[in-house]
């Protein structure tokens, strides 16, 4: 019995002494970290404990990776670690609710996807009161530009301007990941502005889309530059247009839909950063910088444009004007979304 | 002969000591994964991904890969002990793996999975070198119209699994296809049955209904039968190797299971519980004595358990040579390609040669050490059905609850576990089968998604899946299998009476 407790014990105190170390190990961490950054460090008493970025999309996923990226630069500018923390579900309106619901301190940041984001309020039947305006937006991220591609050995289209004739006259499978994500809104678009007639075929991710575009299954594949450039380079895919004002440094080659037919219909997707609504703004200066100065970083920049990101930076109220100026474009295609 | 001189190349790269060391982690931490209920292989990769930026490339895949095959592995453990599924890929194990536990066999259960995932893994990747890259130009002949019909030939099968009774097992499946509806529909955006819960928009997750079914709803009646004292004494651990006269049908069932996990695998967009249900009803129908399933039938735990480790295989197939990931953890793996600035595809076997050859190699030195680890372990693991109930109680709570909460760090999935943990209990006590109501559940919202894409393509024309050859065969298949089931059970009527008792 004796031997039993003082096992017990041992092993108790041997729990306390990790614990310990590990507690040391990272004050000792973060300690350096802030005299590095002592300069920024002594206007206002913050940070002084780890921030917590809520994703709210599945680990692995294309937020999820920008974030864990970002992130390394960002504990080097506020001294202080920054916690990644998946919160999946609900469209990404469970991370976002868990966000807005926490105290606007500056600990509980989160990023923001957009025009994912509107879609968990316009749509009626999420009954939804929060919207936009609930979010205290701080900087955006990336750009994530989208394209218009076909299957590589598909026949009937060499140029977009083909596809947009051909799809004015015949019907044409498209692909969507999901209803009111930026790929089924830039169909709808189409076919209310150009009248062409894309039916839009719902998947779960754009692997899936783009599986079954390569398969022959669907015949025109809306995707983001980042998912197209190995296929494309694989000779599965031909990329017909890039949806951005201007064209995309990966794809020099690849004309915008403006150039070719002259139409202003836009497709991308924004990740930024937010917090909720009635942060300090002293606070939110001092992470528009140290969000600045991260995503500056040429590592950083390389490692995303490698992946076929735009790093942004567009911050505080420009960025508030971004995202009203995209809802309001998913507004206008309400109606042919059934909402 | 080529691939061999390469592949003797590729095991140089992996046989460092360096890479040794990140594979010997690699399957450690997939073991570890495996073995926690709720986190996944999925999740376990994307964790570690961060940390292996600092890695060489070829080290960091190794490492990662391992995870994702060492996973399968895992999940077996306590699917046997607990009758909880450590993820998805594992459930149908359950079925025979914990009636063997019962019965002081999970040593013999344990040992039998370990075995036939060794070879399922090693036959797969024999396949991805030999005829992956032919084979794979092939899968991509499936599009959701296949999906569907597969879907489809899947639930067909499901008709074997109905237990006692086929009324209550159909309430079972129709009851797991309704929990599918809960969420957001893909293709018109309404959001069903959700009473206004965010957490409710995205469904219930799979695990919250699986570890509270299968694993909660044992707890309670152990409990119930130990406070009216008539508590069985655990059994005692007999016979790590089968008997003699299971290692014919065992044998032949993980044969057939690896090259069933492994055709699977190839095609982009099935989920790991396909394989284990065809192969489970596969053996079924194979089987001599029928009746033995679900009361304790190796060949029920071998060759599921040989399918998924396959299907790992044969799913690297299509991200190596077309660069597609045919699942989510397969996803998590083509990011890392990417972020280690390799492009997963059919240029990868020219322009970087070592290092998927010295992957492939380290694959087979992977499976090699999950081997050795998990034999002597059976042996280990086996003892834990000893320890008695009124201890083992209290841990498998905390590793259902810990386990449901890391899934999305929500404490909702832990309501809704315990929420179906009671109903578990109350259909165990109607003699419902819980198998129908979590395979339903599984395939339910693929079969609509499917369904819907298939229409869309169709132009809403039901005749289209027969015009395409291969969803018309795999439906007619289907339906035959459906109709044969039927006219069996009422031709001989024992066998259905005798059957899967869950």
């Amino acid at each position: 019995m004796k031997k039993k407790i003082s096992m017990a014990v041992a092993l108790i105190l041997m729990f306390v002494l990790v614990i310990g170390c590990a507690q040391k190990e990272t004050g000792s961490n973060s300690k350096q970290q802030t005299n590095a950054g002592a300069s920024s460090a002594k206007k206002t008493e913050y940070p002084t404990k780890p921030i917590t970025l809520i994703v709210s999309y599945a680990a692995g996923g294309g937020t999820d990776l920008g974030a864990r990226l970002l992130t390394p630069y960002l504990e080097k500018e506020l001294g202080v670690p920054v916690v990644v923390e998946n919160k999946p579900g609900g469209g990404g309106w469970v991370g976002w609710a868990e966000m807005l619901g926490a105290k606007p301190d500056g600990y509980t940041l989160g990023y923001v996807n957009a025009p994912a984001v509107f879609a968990g309020y316009l749509n009626p039947s999420a009954k939804r009161k929060e919207t936009i305006d609930n979010f205290e937006l701080i900087m955006n991220h990336v750009i994530d530009p989208g394209v218009i591609a076909v299957r590589a050995d598909d026949k009937r289209f060499s140029n977009v301007k083909d596809l947009i004739e051909f799809a004015k006259k015949n019907e044409l499978s498209a692909n969507a990941n999901g209803v009111g994500t930026e790929n089924h809104i830039a169909a709808l678009q189409m076919n209310k502005e150009l009248g062409t007639k894309l039916r839009s075929v719902q998947f779960s991710g754009s692997a899936e889309s783009i599986t079954s575009v390569i398969g022959g299954h669907v015949d025109v594949l809306f995707a983001k530059v980042g998912e197209v450039l190995e296929p494309m380079k694989a000779g599965q895919i031909k990329i017909l247009a890039v949806m951005t004002p201007e064209r995309v440094p990966q794809l020099p080659d690849v004309p915008t839909l403006k150039e070719s037919i002259g139409s202003n219909i836009e497709y991308h997707s924004l990740r930024g950063i937010a917090g909720p609504k009635g942060m300090d703004p002293q606070i939110v200066a001092k992470l528009q910088d140290a969000f600045e100065k991260a995503m500056k970083n040429p590592e950083h920049e390389k490692k995303m444009s490698d992946m076929g990101l735009k790093v942004d930076g567009t911050k505080g109220e420009a960025f508030k004007q971004l995202l009203k100026k995209e809802e309001a474009s998913m507004v206008e295609v309400k109606g042919l979304l059934g909402w | 002969m080529d691939s061999l001189g390469y592949l003797l190349h590729g095991f140089e790269t992996a046989l460092t000591w360096q890479n040794l060391l990140y594979c010997l982690l690699g399957v450690s931490f997939g073991m570890f994964i495996g073995v926690l209920p709720g986190l996944g292989p999925t999740a376990g990769t994307a964790l570690l991904l961060p940390l292996t930026f600092a890695l060489e490339p070829v080290s960091a895949i190794i490492m990662l890969a391992g995870i994702y095959y060492g996973s399968m592995y895992g999940g077996t453990i306590t699917s046997v002990l607990i009758n909880t599924p450590g993820e998805a890929a594992s459930l149908i194990t359950c079925l025979d793996g914990h009636p063997l536990a019962k019965q002081g066999r999970a040593g013999a259960a344990l040992g039998i999975a370990g075995i036939g995932s060794f070879i399922g893994g090693i036959v797969s990747i024999v396949g991805l070198v030999l005829i992956g890259p032919f084979l794979a130009k092939q899968a991509l002949k499936f599009g959701p119209p296949e999906f569907f019909a597969l879907v489809i030939l899947g639930l067909s099968l499901l008709l074997g699994l109905m237990g006692k009774s086929l009324l209550k097992g159909i309430i079972g499946a129709l009851f797991g296809l309704s929990l599918a509806f809960i969420g957001q529909d893909q293709s018109s955006g309404i959001i069903r049955f959700a009473f206004g819960q965010t957490e409710l928009m995205k469904g219930i997750d799979f695990i919250s209904i699986a570890m509270g079914m299968f694993g909660l709803s044992e707890l309670f009646l152990n409990a119930e039968e130990s406070l009216k004292g008539k508590a069985s004494a655990p059994p005692k651990v007999k016979g790590l190797l089968p008997n003699k006269e299971e290692w014919g049908p065992s044998m032949k069932a993980i044969g057939r299971g690896s090259v069933l996990g492994f055709l699977i695998g190839l095609i982009p967009g099935t989920n790991s519980v396909i394989p284990t249900i065809l192969s489970y009803s596969m053996e079924k129908k194979l089987s001599k004595d029928p009746s033995r399933f679900g009361k304790g039938a190796l060949e029920g735990v071998a060759g599921p358990e040989t399918a998924n480790n396959s299907y790992c295989g044969g799913a690297l197939i299509p991200l190596f040579t077309l660069g597609i990931p045919s699942s989510p953890t397969v996803a998590v793996l083509l990011g890392a390609f990417i972020m280690h600035g390799l492009t997963p595809g059919p240029t990868l076997f020219q322009k970087n040669p070592d290092l998927v050859w010295g992957i492939i190699a380290s694959m087979f030195i992977g499976n090699a050490m999950l081997l050795i680890m998990n034999l002597p372990l059976a042996n280990v693991w086996a003892r834990i059905t000893m320890v008695p109930f009124k201890l083992l109680f209290p841990i498998i709570i905390i590793i259902t609850i810990v386990g449901t909460y890391s899934l999305n760090n929500s404490m909702f999935d832990v309501g809704a576990m315990l929420v179906f943990g009671i109903l578990g209990y109350l259909f165990k006590k109607a003699e419902i089968p819980l198998a129908p109501i979590i395979l339903t559940y599984v395939l339910g919202s693929l079969l609509e998604k499917t369904l819907l894409q298939s229409l869309t393509i169709f132009k809403g024309d039901f005749l289209g899946f027969f015009t395409r050859p291969i969803s018309g065969t795999i439906l007619s298949i289907a339906i035959l299998s459906m109709l044969f089931s039927i006219i069996t059970s009422i031709r001989n009527k024992r066998v259905i009476t005798e059957d899967v008792e869950m």
